[in-house]
């Protein structure tokens, strides 16, 4: 029973999948159909719900979350397989989170299961130093330089320890996908629903925050944001355009980071010759010789679009906005 | 380069380097899964994407086409050859850091100074940082002579191998202070202060340690407070230092006071060493005990990590027979150790053959015949 809470807990686990071979997992179109539920809100809600912990549902939820690798691997994208990681490593924080008061040592066990070999400290947990780097943001929070590092280990608090265990959770799940396998027709039929979610939420893929950028830098930061290939004019003209609206390079840097050829060096080189040169950004004319205009927002240049004015405008006249 | 007449001067290094490397076995591990890069006289890397199945075939190779640079991939790879980089198949790389002497007026040749300065820095690179920080043993790292004006450190470690870019990056920028937030070391509760123990890791210990070595030093301390001229007051501020606790004794704007003495310390190697090297995991880097074709001098591992000794213009001479008449085509200055005495431009004179080796690479000099 113990042991079965644990794996229906984190059944990315080891010890889970030692679990549920155990158990022997069956193709009933029960868990075909609550795996595509999972799937489904892990794709458009980005999180999965939890269900009651009673024996029957979670011997259940083994046989789900397998069927689930098995489906997003018959989908095969890239990008589904993306939010479906992040959102069973939250699944797993939040359960990571409960357990901290109540159950410890599932905390322990997880880490350990990850590969994870935290040391307990006076104040906190200690790392090696090459498992905290691949597990951790780069935020100033996590920065090294900002964290006490001696005989190569690095000290983390408590709360800290969860959300890289989360991480690693994710890198997990993500790298382990698609498996390849010549897959049942239900399972094939169930990835193909699936993968028609995908254009609706790639749509709404890039929700930026920043409202005023202008459609034709969405729609470039958008098929970045896709892994899809930008021409180098539309990446000069994003990166100008970025530089003259205030953002830091490394924030401009981190918009080019999921292009296919992503390389830091030279898009970071490219970005500070941007910078140094002081381009000028080009004016709605010429981004549309180039080929990037998508929109006739009439804001004569991509910097004096506000989503206020030109925005209204465009939606005034019916226009489309990619 | 191809196709060009090769002049004398490139002829005859190129004949020393030949002899050199058909008269010395140099060791380099995982020759098989490095990919090679060699240069010529006007381009350090002429060539790359070269494999050979060993270190045996290697050495025949140089002593061959005696190249006039030698570097190798950081990386390990299962076809080193093969091109796009993709295809190579990359298995993980060794982490390097690369020290050079820093800019100044001493221009080509560099000056004693310059050198001692970089090997100042790599010493603290081993000594404050991948030692006691990183924890790395002696036996996974190695330093060298760049041949040039700076020093290479190599870790081979297997715990380090596999990481991206990005880890390598974090780790370049933890010993440069890169992203370094000073005020998060301290924070006040009423009128105390709190801090780092001497015991913490990273940057808050290093101060903290620092801090307290240099209060014995009484400027110091009379810059942080006058009070700190009784000794039972520092003896109080020190052993509250110990637990963390930065001000008992009421110092006046002491977290600007704080603040610059950490400047002031030069704790980070800040500017001193190259974080995109570090982070380049398809990084040719300088072959150890190879020839460098600006100077003629090897880039000579230094055995045991002992820097101190070291004098590169001295010890990594590669050429210790013969002499060879040369005429100084610039005004050369006097270099400690390999230009024994300043030689005007259009001078003629015999020298032994190290200096001439060092004289025609740097294009200081041609041969007088
Ligand atoms: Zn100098």
């Amino acid at each position: 029973m113990e042991d079965l809470l644990f794996c229906s807990r984190y059944p990315f686990t080891r010890k889970a999948k030692e679990c549920a071979e155990r158990i022997g997992i069956g193709l009933s179109s029960s868990v075909i159909e609550k795996a595509e539920k999972r799937l489904r809100e892990a794709a458009v809600e980005g999180r999965i719900r939890k269900v009651a912990e009673i024996p029957e549902a979670m011997r259940e939820e083994l046989a789900v979350y397998a069927t689930c690798r098995m489906i997003i691997s018959s989908a095969s994208s890239r990008y589904l397989i993306g939010r479906y990681a992040v959102a069973e490593a939250k699944r797993a924080r939040e359960y990571l989170d409960s357990d901290e008061l109540s159950k410890p040592e599932n905390i322990d066990a997880v880490a350990e299961d990850l590969g994870l070999a935290f040391e307990k400290a006076e104040d906190g947990f200690l790392l090696p130093f090459w498992l905290y780097l691949p597990f951790t943001p780069r935020s100033l929070d996590y920065k090294l330089s900002n964290r006490q590092l001696a005989a190569g280990k690095v000290l983390v608090k408590r709360s800290e320890r969860r959300r890289i265990i989360e991480e690693a959770v994710r890198i997990r799940i993500e790298s382990s996908l698609p498996i390849k396998a010549d897959f049942p027709k239900e399972i094939q039929e169930a990835g193909k629903r699936i993968l028609g979610i995908l254009p609706k939420l790639e749509a709404s893929a890039l929700r930026l925050d920043e409202r005023d950028y202008p459609p034709c830098i969405r729609k470039l930061l958008e098929d970045l944001a896709m892994n899809a290939n930008v021409p180098h004019i539309g990446r000069v003209a994003l990166a100008i355009y970025l530089v003259n609206a205030g953002l830091s390079d490394d924030k401009i840097v981190d918009f080019f980071r999921h292009a296919p050829d992503f390389s830091e060096k030279i898009t970071r080189y490219q970005v500070e010759h941007v910078r140094a040169k002081k381009y000028r950004m080009a004016s709605c004319s010429t981004m549309d010789s180039w080929g990037l205009c998508v929109a006739d927002c009439r804001c004569g240049n991509p910097l004096n679009y506000k989503e206020s004015v030109h925005g209204k405008r465009l939606k005034a006249e019916g226009k489309k906005v990619e | 380069m191809a196709g060009e007449a090769m002049g004398k001067e490139e002829a005859h290094v190129r004949k020393l380097f030949s002899k050199y490397y058909s008269e010395n076995k140099i060791a380099m591990p995982s020759a098989h899964m490095r990919e090679f890069g060699f240069g010529g006289w006007d381009k350090k890397i002429e060539f790359r994407h070269i494999a050979v199945p060993g270190e045996a075939e290697l050495m025949a190779k140089l002593a061959l086409e005696a190249p006039l640079y030698v570097s190798y991939s950081v990386a390990y790879y299962q076809f080193p050859s093969a091109r796009p980089m993709v295809r190579k198949g990359w298995r993980g790389a060794d982490l390097v850091f690369d020290l050079d002497a820093p800019e100044h007026s001493c221009g080509k040749f560099t000056c004693q100074e310059c050198l001692d300065k970089v090997k100042q820095d790599a010493i603290k690179l081993i000594e404050d940082f991948l030692l006691p920080d990183f924890g790395f043993s002696k036996s996974e790292l190695s330093a060298n002579f760049s041949g040039g004006r700076g020093y290479h450190v190599h870790v081979k470690s297997q715990a380090v191998e596999q990481l991206d870019r990005s880890a390598r990056r974090e780790i370049a920028d933890y010993i440069a202070g890169t992203g370094l937030d000073f005020d998060r070391l301290f924070w006040e509760d009423g009128k105390k202060l709190f801090g780092p123990k001497p015991s913490d890791g990273g940057y808050g210990g290093k101060f903290a340690r620092e801090y307290l070595r240099r209060l014995d030093d009484e400027e110091f301390a009379q810059q942080i407070s006058r009070k700190l001229s009784k000794p039972e007051e520092k003896a109080r501020l020190k052993s509250a230092i110990q637990q963390g606790n930065w001000d008992n004794i009421g110092i006046a704007n002491r977290k600007r006071k704080l603040r610059e003495k950490f400047e002031e310390m030069r704790l980070t190697l800040a500017g001193r060493i190259d974080a995109n090297v570090t982070a380049d995991i398809t990084k040719l880097i300088r072959m150890p005990n190879s020839l460098h074709g600006g100077s003629g001098l090897c880039a000579k591992s230094i055995p045991s990590l002992k820097l101190d000794g070291f004098e590169p213009m001295r010890d990594a001479q590669a050429f210790r027979q013969g002499s060879l008449k040369i005429k100084a085509a610039e005004s050369i200055p006097e270099v400690p150790g390999i230009v024994p005495e300043k030689m005007p431009a259009g001078k003629i004179a015999e020298v032994p053959q190290a200096q001439a080796a060092y004289l025609l690479c740097k294009k200081a000099a041609v041969l007088a015949d």
